[in-house]
């Protein structure tokens, strides 16, 4: 897919926040804003917006899906269009992938054309948020501290569908005090799969397992990753297995949302967070 | 209308959709020129036979490079004995009834290109066996216990350590097959680089599909039978030879 | 437990889930297999390789009734009988005849999925023939009575224990668990069956258009030995299979063989052009090639023609976490793994009979990674559960949950109250239970059956929004 390339650094993004982290984790969300806004980028958040339409696409139901997608572009395509933003942003792999891969194919599939298109042009400027820290702003280092040892889980939209590696990687490498390790089987699925996570729960849960094992056996205290729903079906196997070790959005390790240390208790969050959500609390 | 025109009809017509998605409109054959060689094997003959030597050891096969076809020879035959007192040795610790002859199923002789080695063979008391009927029960049994087949090829690809055997008029193809242990012997005008080489030298004389359809069948045969069924565990020797011995002398001297 | 192929899906799967050996026997081969394939492409231009092969597969399909015409041509010339099939029944009918015509008593088989995709030994049995399968892992599912649970490797789902235990049983083997010892064995019991045999049977690796020869390609040798011994030999294709020239099928056959095992070439490929001839020591007398479609064409004209393309390497099954977890006999079908859940639906006559299947995956993407000829897979999936959907297969109170989920997203005001209502129901529930959701009514017990789920957030990411803008005097 061609990205676009900036010739000024970028002023002003739209947030695309996603549902999940609006609802459910809006500590990730906070973190996104401040570590864009700490960063000299003006954030915008488009009030409007709902979900993606992922849910649907991913179960089948392409009409549905679609009903979803045109309120997305509907939403975030003049922004981008007008000039108001330079970017959309998303703290998620996965709903960047729906919004900057899978509209356009929805719509060449209805023969929508202008959609498709739309879609395509929307693509272009749609950044996951580490991608757009490390691709765009040029960031290594966000300043972050940390004491701890964490490892890496690439979450599939955004390793495969995106190939967003290096950059979480890069950034995580660069948090003062966080050691991190290799997960064994890294690479492999962590189960969660959407509607995959209902519908055959028995294998979704022995793939969780699976990495729940792997991330017991290197010995980090926290797993890390760029994507809510994956760390909602990671950490509720954890918490079902009894095992302490839990995953963290990569948003909220970046701006120091967890405190000074993944293993003693935590601080409390900055003041003006607003209680972001923490697992289990 | 016949199962045959029904299926192609079908396929026909699914091309025809304006629509379909799959395949391109546009799909081009892959040309010789574009098409890739995969693995290579650079240097002259002699660091092309060392090249196929290192990948035949490399699946568990053995071979021998040789400057001349008297050493050639001498190999051929000091490997046949060797293999003869392996298997008597054997057959003693396994108090098996029969020691008896040696017999060896072999394609002409005379192929290998190496002087005198039939009558040296029969001298030293090998049994050749050429059969020339293998459905003919007789020849069929005959052969069913043959420990060990001596044939050449129609080509060797240095990269990968693997060779090609015919199977058309006196070559037989259980030569190369059913023994336990296979000899197979190599001149090095027969070595190419590589597989593609091979193919594309075939290809522009004019040969390669007559070649192909009149050697009835080709088997390209890279080191001996295995199999990793069993939990993974390699084993050797399933159904083809278990040994696979290549003796590679230089009949180009370059 | 052993997976119960006839049981419907979600038995077969908790009965795979539920076996430990099965899971360790088979995440431990597929990990192998994995690790030898990367490596393998890894030391040669594998992108290259993958792009050329896919190429040249796409130009055999969009000219497919061509190659399958000029196939047809250059096999009847030089000397071999070409029989088309349209279907399961035909298809085994046509080579019972075969074996009829030549008083064939005894038939010895190598690997072959096509002919586990028409049944085809069972059909030989009613009719009284003996069928004995020669690959060393086919021998010991067919003692065993099971069907293959890989496409490259059908006894990966049992230890060698296991095997052990079925040699003992049914060859009267002596206890041993030394694998050249239960290799010899079945050396020794094969070869009697190689030289009985009146027919030998195959599949087809890939079939050359421009010379007429059928490729098949094995480790072991039995692939060599049942085109070379009986004086019949058939080989099944299904008509996907088609390379234009010899040095295509040469630029597949590795691309074939370090996907699925890693080697740079499988021991043997053999090339069958055609029947002995006068002067020949040996080969079959008569050579017949049977051209499979059972669904081809249909799943082509469905628009799934980009699964024509698979070679059967099986990287795809070694790659797939899901198939790593239940093995290939949960899938109740052919083929599994992810090629399988996405040719099974697409080849039947209606997508519907294999429901389950699309489902049957995280989507993950790790199979498209590793395919040789760059299959999709994950898109023609969810192209699969959309057909689900369209032709009102999937169960109603999904249709019912995911339009009213498309239509209260489709207002921010009922997206809104609906988080907020969630939020608090959700945070009075998990009070009662400690801080975390240990269980939820159907459907979403599916969740909780496994994981905790935690509640939503008391104040939503929007709500923060409007207060700092608030605090900051902005409208």
């Amino acid at each position: 897919m061609h990205k676009a390339t900036f010739e000024q650094r970028p002023q002003r993004v739209a947030l695309f926040v996603t549902c999940m982290v609006d609802m459910l984790y809006p500590g990730v969300g906070i973190a996104t804003c401040e570590l864009l806004e700490k960063n000299g980028v003006e954030v915008v958040f488009p009030e409007e917006q709902t979900c993606c339409g992922q849910p649907a696409f991913n179960a089948g139901y392409r009409d549905e899906a679609r009903k979803l997608a045109r309120r997305f572009l509907s939403i975030f395509g003049p922004l981008v269009e007008s000039g108001e933003v330079d970017a959309v942003v998303a703290p998620s792999g996965s709903c960047a992938t729906m919004t900057s891969h899978f509209f356009e194919a929805i719509f060449q599939e209805s023969k929508e054309l202008d959609l498709s298109h739309q879609a395509e042009r929307l693509a272009s400027v749609t950044f996951e948020l580490t991608e757009f820290l490390v691709d765009v702003l040029g960031l290594v280092d966000t300043g972050a501290h940390l004491q701890g040892k964490a490892v890496y889980h690439p979450c599939c939209h955004l390793y495969r569908e995106l190939g967003v590696d290096e950059q979480p990687r890069k950034l995580l490498d660069s948090v003062e005090g966080l050691e991190m390790v290799d997960l064994p089987h890294a690479q492999d699925c962590c189960g969660f799969g959407g509607l995959f996570a209902i519908k055959n729960s028995g294998i979704s849960a022995a793939m969780g397992r699976a990495k729940a094992r792997s991330a017991q056996q290197s010995g980090a205290d926290a797993i890390v990753l760029c994507d809510v729903s994956c760390m909602t079906h990671i950490n509720g196997i954890l918490s079902r297995e009894g095992v302490s070790c839990r995953a963290h959005h990569i948003a909220e390790v970046l701006n120091d949302h967890l405190g000074s240390s993944l293993t003693t208790p935590s601080t409390p969050p900055p003041a003006q967070a607003d209680h972001p959500r923490r697992w289990g609390e | 209308m016949s199962v045959r025109d029904t299926i192609l009809s079908r396929l026909k017509a699914t091309l025809n959709q304006p629509d379909l998605p799959f395949p391109p409109q546009d799909s081009d054959p892959l040309t010789q020129a574009e098409r890739m060689t995969v693995t290579h094997a650079p240097g002259d003959r002699w660091a092309q036979a060392e090249r196929f030597a290192q990948e035949l050891n490399a699946v568990k096969g053995s071979c021998e490079l040789l400057e001349t076809e008297t050493e050639a020879r001498l190999s051929i035959i000091s490997r046949l004995q060797l293999w003869q007192e392996e298997e008597q040795s054997a057959r003693k610790t396994a108090n098996a009834e029969r020691a008896g002859d040696w017999d060896v199923l072999c394609w002409p002789l005379h192929q290998l290109q190496i002087e005198s080695l039939p009558l040296i063979l029969k001298e030293m008391g090998f049994k050749l066996i050429e059969p020339t009927d293998l459905h003919d029960p007789e020849q069929r049994e005959r052969i069913r216990s043959i420990r060990a087949g001596i044939t050449t090829v129609e080509a060797a690809f240095a990269s990968t350590g693997s060779f090609v055997v015919g199977g058309r008029g006196a070559n037989a193809r259980a030569a190369s097959l059913t023994p336990f242990r296979h000899l197979v012997v190599i001149p090095f005008s027969k070595l190419f680089a590589t597989g593609e080489d091979w193919l594309a030298q075939m290809r522009f004389a004019g040969q390669l599909d007559a070649f192909v359809r009149q050697s009835r069948n080709l088997s390209i045969v890279t080191g001996p039978s295995k199999s990793a069924d069993l939990e993974g565990i390699l084993t050797m020797g399933v159904h083809g030879p278990k040994v696979v011995h290549a003796i590679l002398f230089d009949d180009v001297h370059e | 437990m052993q997976v119960d192929f006839h049981a419907p899906y979600k038995d077969r799967v908790r009965q795979a889930l539920s076996d430990p050996n099965l899971r360790s026997a088979v995440s431990r081969a597929t990990d192998r297999m994995s690790d030898a394939r990367h490596t393998s492409m890894d030391s040669i231009e594998g992108q290259k390789l993958r792009t050329q092969v896919r190429q040249m597969k796409e130009h055999v399909l969009r000219n497919w009734p061509e190659y399958l015409e000029q196939l047809e041509t250059n096999l009847t010339s030089n000397g071999c009988t070409v029989h088309w099939a349209e279907g399961i029944e035909d298809a085994q009918a046509i080579v019972k005849d075969i074996a009829l015509q030549n008083s064939a008593k005894l038939i010895v088989k190598s690997k072959s999925m096509a002919t586990e995709e028409i049944h085809l030994n069972h059909a030989m049995e009613e009719a009284g023939l003996r069928v004995v399968e020669t690959d060393l892992g086919e021998y010991i599912i067919q003692l065993a009575d099971e069907p293959p649970s890989h496409i490259v490797a059908p006894v990966i789902h049992k230890r060698l224990e296991e095997i052990a235990e079925v040699f003992q049983e049914k060859l009267d083997m002596p206890p041993t668990r030394e694998p050249t010892k239960m290799t010899s064995l079945a050396r020794a019991r094969l070869r009697q069956e190689f030289f009985a045999a009146t027919m030998g049977i195959s599949g087809c690796n890939f079939a050359i258009a421009e010379t007429g020869t059928i490729c098949i390609v094995t480790n072991e040798g039995n692939g060599r030995m049942v085109s070379s011994m009986p004086r019949v030999y058939v080989a099944v294709m299904g008509i996907e299979k088609l390379v234009p020239t010899v040095e295509d099928a040469y630029l597949q056959l590795q691309a074939l063989c370090r996907s699925a095992t890693g080697q740079n070439l499988t021991v043997y490929c053999s090339m069958t052009s055609g029947p002995r001839q006068e002067g020949d020591v040996d080969g079959p007398e008569q050579v017949h090639v049977v051209l499979l479609d059972n669904g081809r064409s249909r799943m082509f004209a469905r628009g799934y023609g980009e699964a024509l393309m698979c070679i059967r390497c099986g990287a795809c099954l070694n790659a797939c976490p899901v198939y790593q977890e239940i093995g290939g006999h949960a899938y109740g079908s052919t083929y599994n793994g992810p090629i399988g859940a996405v040719i099974t639906p697409a080849l039947a006559p209606e997508i519907g009979q294999f429901k389950e299947l699309p489902h049957a995956t995280s989507l993950c993407g790790a199979c498209r990674e590793v395919c040789p000829v760059k299959i999709d897979l994950p898109r023609l999936l969810l192209d699969l559960r959309s057909d689900l959907v369209q032709q009102g297969v999937s169960p109603k109170s999904e249709a019912w949950g995911i339009k009213s989920y498309a239509s209260l997203m489709s207002s921010r005001r009922t997206y809104e109250s609906l988080g907020k209502m969630a939020s608090i129901g959700s945070n009075v529930y998990a009070g009662l239970s400690g801080g975390n959701i240990k269980f939820m009514p159907p459907p979403l017990n599916g969740w909780t059956a496994y994981r905790d789920f935690a509640p939503f957030a008391p104040k939503s990411f929007r709500h923060w929004w409007r207060q700092r803008k608030k605090l900051r005097g902005q409208t």
